[in-house]
């Protein structure tokens, strides 16, 4: 409100009412502009910044994590589900590429 | 033995994947992408040096012209010896190691040979690869004092991209050889 004020109410006036140190009125349309502005930049640098923080395809975290590097093996008992591990990726492609269907 | 098909790259351009098998445990896989086509080396050369006749036009500097003349060949040069990859090849030895090679147009070959020690397996991964997720071939190197963990990915046909159906028959063949060590450890 304070914002709108000062924005509309001419200068003279403002002195009149003894309030003389404000910035100057090129601020009240800069700021929002600036406001707008940085907002679509903000767009296209967090898809900048997604790309760039995206694993190179050489590394080994498309392949594995820590969690997944120190998880422990629980002993396999009859006739219960197996417990939820993650499956190395060897055990993975051989699962989906090599049977003769 | 040799054989060859014919498959799709991921962005669509045809590719040929030849299968070579020197004896039981070495196999050499191939893929070959398109050459370099008339068409697109016309187009590229023909927007170069109407954009320089443009200039030349605007500024009356015929330098530009014969600049514009050095920059295709120059470019040309650098783009067949150091960007475009007509065949990358697998080469598998089943007890001595796994050898990748990449030919350039302009003839060059670089090699690189990763020692059977040091091979973990050889598998198809998928990874998001410039908005799009791909399959790719890859080598899982691995420590010699840790062998369960993986030490380093060593991506494969990098440039030719084969799409699936090109990687399982690959993946296939790998497999074969690579079983084979794990029957036979008499070698240290």
């Amino acid at each position: 409100v304070l914002y709108l004020i000062w924005a509309y109410v001419p200068e003279t006036w403002l002195f009149s009412l003894g309030l003389t140190y404000w910035p100057q009125k090129y601020w009240a349309v800069a700021l929002p502009v600036y406001l707008l502005v940085s907002v679509g930049i903000g767009y296209i640098l967090l898809f900048g910044i997604n790309m760039m923080s995206t694993a190179p395809l050489n590394s080994t975290h498309t392949i594995t994590d820590n969690f997944a590097k120190k998880q422990q093996q629980k002993k396999f008992q009859e006739e219960a589900i197996p417990a939820l591990r993650d499956i190395p990726i060897s055990e993975v492609n051989r699962m989906f590429f090599l049977p003769e269907k | 033995m040799a054989e060859e098909r014919r498959f799709l790259s991921a962005s669509g351009v045809p590719i040929a994947l030849r299968r070579r098998q020197h004896s039981a445990s070495c196999r050499e896989l191939a893929v070959r992408g398109p050459r370099l086509q008339l068409r697109s080396l016309s187009a590229a050369t023909s927007a170069v040096w109407l954009a320089a006749y443009g200039l030349f036009a605007l500024c009356e500097n015929s330098m530009v012209l014969s600049a514009a003349i050095f920059v295709t060949l120059i470019g040309l040069i650098i783009y067949l010896h150091f960007v475009k990859i007509d065949q990358e090849s697998l080469l598998v030895i089943g007890s001595l190691g796994i050898q990748v090679t990449s030919a350039y147009a302009s003839g060059k070959e670089s090699t690189t040979f990763i020692e059977m020690g040091q091979v973990k397996d050889v598998v198809i991964n998928e990874a998001i690869h410039m908005q799009k997720v791909i399959y790719y071939l890859c080598i899982l190197l691995q420590d010699p004092e840790d062998p369960q963990g993986v030490s380093e990915v060593v991506p494969l046909f990098q440039s030719s991209k084969p799409r699936l159906d090109c990687l399982i028959e690959v993946y296939k063949s790998c497999q074969e050889i690579l079983e084979q060590r794990k029957t036979a450890p008499q070698s240290s």
